[in-house]
């Protein structure tokens, strides 16, 4: 099985929200529903001095969809098994004939990747627009991406390309599901 | 606040399995007095308790988004905790009605089928406290989170078992009894009010850093809730007052009215918990 994956270059990612926009477009997603989201972190602030005010502040951004863990806790704690790995990428996906709409992955995903549709009664997530995949396309928020700051592939090859950093600041413990995941990390970012 | 349904399934199916558990106690204890007639004593309450318990499964269906897919939440009781907790939640609720049924047609009391549905009940307990304790949200990630069930299992068990006990007991001039039952209810009660107080105090040191990306801060949540916490506890000792009350009381005028009084402060003090508890994380 070759697991799929995506890299995020937090250097040059500027927090303009197209892949946010790309994804709802491409997936109809009502307001309140993203299955990718840009995460804002700043640190830092202002002080007084004799020159007048001066300040530290460092903001930097991260774009998160589903990173499709090597261990789920989704798919670990989904009472009915519609949360499931496919075989062939590794993409994590919802099966709605069997999801019942519990909500409980949603407290069991550290990147907030699950989301509730309340007029269908289910979980929807990111599937990596196996649609567009298929017919020989990027993921929409890769195609939208300005800054060319997402990729998607095989993960291996991401690695060996970019390293194997999935942890940075604001974001969980990789060690928690293991997520096929890889950011150059921002020089603010850094853990 | 959203998770309603959620909060009317847990304290009723606990209240329910408290109550079984007092019942079977009840019986044990007086098991030798051939004076008292326990398929007219339990008769309501067994009644009761499968209602309650039917009431909480009314809203854990509530709770779901697709509830004609609900067979399929037992299909993973290998790794989901929610999984096995329905499993052991219908297992209690049909212990529950095979308890009401068997005392209903039998028209006398299993005191077995009370000790299987207790101890299947204590069970259900710790899966429901284990669906949330395994969550990644922080404040749930305690032991805090199975002391507070457990305490609630045993503070509404108690007072429900009282409200639901003691007007028959005095009907039938049990009086001694009554007050027997009376002072268990409310070592009962101090035990739970105990298990809370040992959670809230671990609360701290056990709690799991939050590990979900951009989750709220649990102390500014807690902060918002300042004043519902305070009356809980206010409420609390309310109630332990009057069931103190009641134990020492020998005025019988309102004996049964403050017995359902009692029910009712702490079904509000538990409710108002269990309120926190889902603001905490949901």
């Amino acid at each position: 099985m070759v697991q799929m994956g995506f890299y995020i270059n937090s250097q040059l990612c500027t927090g303009c929200n197209a892949c946010v926009v790309a994804c709802k477009d491409k997936n109809d997603l009502d307001v309140g529903i993203n299955f990718r989201r840009v995460y804002e972190h700043t640190e830092g602030g202002y002080g007084k001095s004799n020159q007048g005010i001066t300040q530290n502040v460092q903001t930097f951004f991260t774009s998160i969809s589903c990173n499709h863990c090597d261990e789920p806790k989704c798919m670990e704690n989904c009472p009915t098994t519609a949360m499931y790995k496919r075989e062939e990428d590794g993409v994590v996906v919802i099966d709605h004939d069997k999801c019942v709409g519990c909500r409980y992955c949603e407290w069991n995903c550290p990147y907030g990747a699950p989301q509730y549709n309340e007029e269908l009664g289910k979980m929807t997530k990111c599937d990596t627009c196996l649609d567009l995949r298929e017919a020989g396309e990027e993921p929409a928020c890769v195609a939208a991406c300005p800054m060319r700051a997402i990729e998607f592939g095989p993960i291996e090859e991401l690695r060996e390309k970019y390293g194997d950093t999935a942890d940075v600041r604001g974001l969980p413990s990789s060690s928690i599901t293991k997520p096929n995941l890889v950011i150059n990390a921002h020089k603010d970012a850094s853990k | 606040m959203h998770e309603w349904p959620l909060l009317i399934f847990t304290i009723t199916m606990q209240a329910a399995i408290g109550g079984i558990f007092m019942l079977w106690f009840f019986q044990l204890r007086n098991r030798n007095k051939e004076t008292l007639n326990m398929f007219h004593l339990f008769k309501i309450p067994l009644i009761v308790i499968a209602l309650l318990s039917l009431v909480g499964l009314g809203a854990s269906f509530a709770h779901l988004g697709s509830p004609m897919n609900a067979m399929n939440t037992l299909r993973n009781i290998g790794s989901s905790w929610m999984s096995r907790e329905i499993l052991v939640t219908g297992l209690f609720i049909g212990l529950a009605c095979v308890n009401a049924a068997w005392a209903l047609y039998r028209k006398k009391i299993s005191s077995w089928l009370l000790l299987v549905a207790t101890l299947v009940g204590f069970v259900d307990v710790y899966c429901m406290a284990a669906i949330y304790s395994n969550s990644l949200i922080g404040p749930w990630n305690s032991i805090h989170t199975f002391l507070s069930f457990y305490g609630t299992t045993f503070i509404l068990g108690a007072v429900l078992a009282v409200a639901l006990l003691i007007p028959t007991l005095y009907k039938q001039k049990m009086e001694l009894e009554a007050k027997q039952f009376l002072k268990i209810a409310l070592i009962t009660v101090l035990v739970g009010i105990g298990f809370h107080a040992i959670g809230i105090a671990l609360f701290p040191a056990t709690m799991v850093e939050t590990s979900i990306i951009e989750s709220t801060a649990t102390a500014g949540v807690l902060s918002s809730y300042q004043g519902m916490i305070a009356s809980r506890w206010v409420i609390s000792v309310l109630g332990i007052a009057l069931l103190g009350y009641l134990v020492l009381s020998s005025n019988k005028k309102y004996l049964v009215n403050l017995s359902f009084i009692a029910l009712l402060i702490f079904v509000m003090s538990e409710g108002m918990s269990r309120y926190v508890f889902y603001v905490l994380g949901a």
